[in-house]
C-alpha cells in the first residue's frame, strides 16, 4: 500500500488497535472565504492518544482546518465529530476536555495575566493550578502585568499554559512555538510530550518546525489543495522514503524514472528524486545504465516538507 | 458559581471608573428609595432616575465589555452560555429587581412599571455599548417624545394605570436584549480589520475597546465595499499618476492614499451624502422647529466635522509598528524629514475639515430654514479652519493615553464650538467683512500658532514604532 493513497479514514495506520477511539472525525469538509475555496471535501480521522504535525504550506488552510475543528469557524458543509460527538458549535461538557492555543492570542488586552489565569480556570472542572504556577515562573511570565504589555512570545506562553492547565485530552495548537525562543520551544515540546503520557491524550498541532515535530515523534498529516493528503506516523516516513540522488557527467534531459517516484528535480549533474520503497538493486543497475553514480539518504521531514507540501 | 462570579467581576476590572460612578449612582437611588415614604414623587422619581441612569450606563459599559470577551475562542470555555446567562441574571437582580424590592418594601407605586422600564434601560444601554444597530431604533421613541410631546404625556397617562404597560415595556426589553446579544453570541468568521486610519463616518464614536472589531451589519458591510473599492482606485490613481511623473507632489498624493484611504474627493462626497442622509431624517424627524438657533447649527456642524480627529490620534497609535514599513520604503534623508512628509500629508485633513464643516452647515441652514447663511457658513468656515489646525496639532504631539486624549478632545471640541458661537455673535454685531476679518486674525492666527508650534515639535521628536500601550 502506497503512503499517499488518500483515504487514510479507510487505512489507519498499521500500529493504531482496532478499538481506538476517535478524537477527531471530519467527513466532507468544505470551508470557504469570499469565493476562495480553501477546504474541499476534506476527510481525515485522527484517533485517541496521538500527537499529530499538521503541515501545510502558507495559506493551504491549517488555521481554517483547526478552526472548524474546534467549532469557531461556521462550515460552508461536511461534518465534524469531537470524541464521537457532532461538533455543530463549541459546547457541552466536552470542551473540559479541549484545549486551544490560536496562532495570535489577543484576548483580554486590559487583564492582567494572573487575573486571566484565575478567570479561565473558574471555568474548568480539572485545573492543575500548580501545573500553570510553575509554568508561569519557569516561563517567566509576570502574573502582575497586562496581557496587552506581553511581547508576542509571552503571550504565546500564556496561551500554552491556559490550554495545557486544564489537562485536556484533546490539545489543539495552531503553530503555538512561531513566535517562542528555543528555550522556550523545547521546554513547551517537553511539557507536551509529558502531558502525551496520560492514556488517550490527543495533540493536534501546526507547525513549520519541523525538528519539533521530530522531537515528539508526531504522526504528520499533509495538508495540501484543501484536503489531507496522508496522515502517517513519522518514523513509517523515514522508513519508507528516501532520497536518491543520480549524478553523471553530461547533467540529466530528464528525471531518471523509478518506481515509487514521488517528485524529481533536475540540477545540473544531478538528478533528486523522491522516492517511495526505493530498491536498491534497481537503483544500482538504473545508475548502471545511464552511466552515473547514485546515492540515497533518509530524507529529514524538513526536506520532505519542501518535496511534498 | 465562581466562573459567575469571575464573569461579573470582568467589567469592575476593565472600566473601574464606570463601575464607581455608576455603583454610586445606583447606591443613591436605591438609598433614596430606601429613605422614601411613598409620599413624595419628586424624590421616587429621582431616586428611579438615578437607578435607571447608572443602568443605562452599566450597561453600556457592559455591552463594550461583551464585545471584547464574546470572541470565538470564548466559546471554547466550558459551559459558557450559560454562565454568561447566569452573570446576566445577577447583572439584573442587581439593577432591576433589587431596587425594585426596595421600592415595593417602600409602598411606592408603580412598581411593576419601575421594574420593566429599568429592564428596558438595561437593555438599550447593553445596546449602545454593543454596538448594534438597535441601540439607535430606541431613540426613535425619544425622537417620537420630542416631536409630539403632548400626545406623549397623554399616552403616559394612559400607560401608568394600564395592567398591560409593565409586559409591554418587558417584552421590548427582552426584544432589544435578544437583538443585541443573539450576534455577539453567535460564531462567526473574524472579519478582515480596517484600517486604523479610515473614515467611513460609520462607528467613529466607538470607544477604544472595540477598535479593530466593528460591528457591521449588512448595509455597513455594503458601505464599507463602497469606501474600501474608492480607496483602492484613488490609490491605483495615485501610483499611475506617480509612475507618469514621479515628483514631489505625486509621491504626496501617493503616501495621503495610503495614510489617509478615505479622504479622497469620492470617498469624501459618499460620507457627505451619508451624513446628509442621517441628518437630515433626525432633522425632519425631530427638529423641524421654525426657530432654530442657527449658532448651534453651526457649532454641531463644525463638532462633527472635528470628530475625525480624536479617530486619526487613535489610529496612529495604532498603525506605529506598521509605519516602520512606510519609513524604509520612503527612505528620507533625515528623521525629521520622514516626520516633515507624515505631517504634510495629514495637513490634507485641514481643507477636508473645513470643506465638511461647511457642507453640514450648508445642510443645517437648508434643514431650519436660516435668515443668515452667509453669516454662518462664513464662521463656520474660519473656526473650522481655525480648530482643525489646533485638533491636528493636539492628536499629533498630545497625550497617548486614552484619558489624557478624551481631555483634550473635549477641550479642543467645546473650544470650537464656543468660538463659533462668539464668531457668529461677533459677525452679528460688527457686519460681515470687520467680524469675519476680526475672526479670521484671531482664530486663523491662533490656530496656524498652535499648528506651527506642534510642527516643530513633531519634527523634533524621533519617529517612534513602538506598538501602543494596552
Amino acid at each position: 500500500m502506497s503512503l499517499f493513497d488518500l483515504s487514510p479514514a479507510a487505512h489507519p495506520p498499521a500500529h493504531v488497535p482496532a478499538s481506538t477511539p476517535t478524537a477527531v472525525a471530519v467527513k466532507g469538509l468544505e470551508k470557504s472565504f469570499a469565493r476562495r475555496e480553501v477546504l474541499r471535501g476534506l476527510d481525515w480521522t485522527v484517533p485517541a492518544g496521538r500527537v499529530i504535525g499538521l503541515l501545510g504550506r502558507n495559506g493551504a488552510g491549517k488555521t481554517t482546518l483547526l478552526r472548524c475543528l474546534l467549532g469557531l469557524s461556521p462550515l460552508d458543509r461536511g461534518e465534524i465529530a469531537l470524541f464521537g460527538e457532532p461538533m455543530t458549535e463549541p459546547g457541552g461538557e466536552r470542551m473540559h476536555r479541549i484545549g486551544f492555543v490560536p496562532q495570535t492570542f489577543d484576548l483580554f488586552p486590559w487583564m492582567k495575566v494572573r487575573a486571566y489565569l484565575d478567570f479561565t480556570a473558574a471555568f474548568y472542572a480539572r485545573w492543575n493550578t500548580a501545573l500553570a504556577n510553575r509554568l508561569v515562573g519557569d516561563w517567566q511570565l509576570d502574573p502582575k502585568q497586562k496581557i496587552g504589555q506581553l511581547s508576542q512570545g509571552q503571550r504565546q506562553k500564556l496561551a500554552i499554559v491556559r490550554a495545557i492547565a486544564p489537562e485536556p485530552d484533546l490539545l489543539v495548537l495552531d503553530e503555538p512555538v512561531a513566535s517562542l525562543d528555543p528555550q522556550a520551544r523545547r521546554a513547551f515540546m517537553a511539557e507536551l510530550l509529558e502531558l502525551m503520557r496520560g492514556p488517550d491524550k490527543t495533540v493536534i498541532f501546526s507547525t513549520h518546525i519541523t525538528a519539533d515535530l521530530e522531537r515528539a515523534e508526531a504522526d504528520i498529516a499533509l495538508l495540501r489543495d484543501g484536503r489531507i493528503q496522508f496522515t502517517r506516523p513519522l518514523a513509517e516516513l523515514r522508513a519508507r522514503l528516501r532520497r536518491v540522488v543520480f549524478t553523471r557527467d553530461g547533467g540529466w534531459p530528464q528525471a531518471p524514472v523509478v518506481a515509487g517516484l514521488l517528485k524529481s528535480t533536475v540540477k545540473g549533474e544531478r538528478a533528486e528524486l523522491l522516492v517511495e520503497d526505493p530498491l536498491p538493486e534497481s537503483l544500482q543497475a538504473l545508475a548502471a545504465r545511464e552511466g552515473a553514480t547514485v546515492q540515497w539518504e533518509t530524507p529529514t521531514l524538513e526536506d520532505l516538507f519542501v518535496e511534498l507540501a | 458559581m465562581k466562573a459567575i462570579w469571575q464573569l461579573s467581576l470582568l467589567l469592575w476590572r476593565q472600566m473601574a471608573v464606570l463601575v464607581g460612578l455608576a455603583g454610586l449612582m445606583w447606591l443613591g437611588g436605591v438609598g433614596l428609595l430606601a429613605w422614601s415614604d411613598g409620599g413624595d414623587a419628586g424624590q421616587t422619581g429621582t431616586a428611579l432616575g438615578l437607578v435607571a441612569f447608572g443602568g443605562w450606563f452599566w450597561h453600556l459599559g457592559q455591552g463594550q465589555m461583551l464585545r471584547g470577551l464574546c470572541r470565538p475562542e470564548s466559546y471554547l470555555l466550558p459551559r459558557f452560555r450559560p454562565r454568561l446567562a447566569g452573570a446576566g441574571t445577577l447583572d439584573l437582580a442587581v439593577w432591576v429587581v433589587l431596587p425594585c424590592i426596595v421600592a415595593g418594601l417602600r409602598g411606592l407605586p408603580h412598581v411593576l412599571i419601575a421594574a420593566s422600564g429599568l429592564l428596558l434601560v438595561a437593555a438599550a444601554g447593553l445596546a449602545s455599548g454593543s454596538g448594534r444597530r438597535v441601540g439607535l431604533f430606541l431613540w426613535i421613541g425619544f425622537i417620537a417624545v420630542g416631536w409630539k410631546p403632548h400626545l406623549a404625556a397623554r399616552l403616559a397617562r394612559v400607560a401608568e394605570v394600564s395592567p398591560w404597560t409593565p409586559l409591554l415595556l418587558a417584552l421590548v426589553a427582552l426584544l432589544v436584549f435578544r437583538l443585541a446579544l443573539r450576534p455577539l453570541l453567535r460564531i462567526e468568521d473574524i472579519e478582515p480589520d480596517t484600517s486604523p486610519l479610515d473614515s467611513t463616518g460609520l462607528g467613529r464614536m466607538q470607544s477604544q475597546a472595540m477598535q479593530g472589531r466593528p460591528a457591521r451589519g449588512a448595509i455597513g458591510k455594503h458601505i464599507q465595499g463602497w469606501f474600501d473599492g474608492m480607496a483602492q482606485r484613488a490609490m491605483e490613481r495615485a501610483l499611475s499618476a506617480y509612475r507618469r511623473n514621479p515628483g514631489a507632489r505625486q509621491r504626496m498624493t501617493l503616501i495621503r492614499s495610503l495614510l489617509l484611504p478615505h479622504d479622497n474627493p469620492q470617498a469624501i462626497a459618499l460620507r457627505l451624502v451619508l451624513v446628509t442622509a442621517i441628518v437630515g431624517a433626525y432633522f425632519f424627524a425631530v427638529l423641524h422647529r421654525p426657530h432654530y438657533n442657527a449658532a448651534v447649527i453651526g457649532a454641531y456642524a463644525v463638532l462633527l466635522s472635528l470628530t475625525r480627529f480624536p479617530q486619526l490620534g487613535r489610529g496612529m497609535l495604532r498603525m506605529r509598528p506598521n509605519l516602520a514599513d512606510l519609513y524604509l520604503t520612503l527612505a528620507p534623508e533625515s528623521r525629521a524629514d520622514y516626520q516633515r512628509t507624515l505631517v504634510h500629508a495629514l495637513l490634507l485633513l485641514v481643507p477636508v475639515t473645513v470643506l465638511s464643516a461647511l457642507a453640514y452647515t450648508a445642510l443645517g441652514i437648508v434643514l431650519v430654514h436660516a435668515t443668515e447663511p452667509g453669516r454662518m457658513l462664513l464662521t463656520a468656515a474660519i473656526v473650522a479652519a481655525a480648530a482643525s489646525l489646533v485638533a491636528l496639532a493636539v492628536h499629533l504631539i498630545g497625550p497617548e493615553g486614552s484619558f489624557g486624549r478624551s481631555l483634550v478632545n473635549i477641550v479642543v471640541v467645546l473650544g470650537a464650538m464656543a468660538s463659533y458661537w462668539g464668531g457668529y455673535v461677533l459677525l452679528g454685531l460688527i457686519g460681515a467683512t470687520l467680524g469675519g476679518a476680526l475672526l479670521a486674525l484671531v482664530a486663523i492666527s491662533f490656530g496656524l500658532g498652535v499648528w506651527f508650534a506642534a510642527q516643530r515639535e513633531y519634527q523634533r521628536r524621533a519617529p517612534c514604532f513602538d506598538p501602543p500601550p494596552a
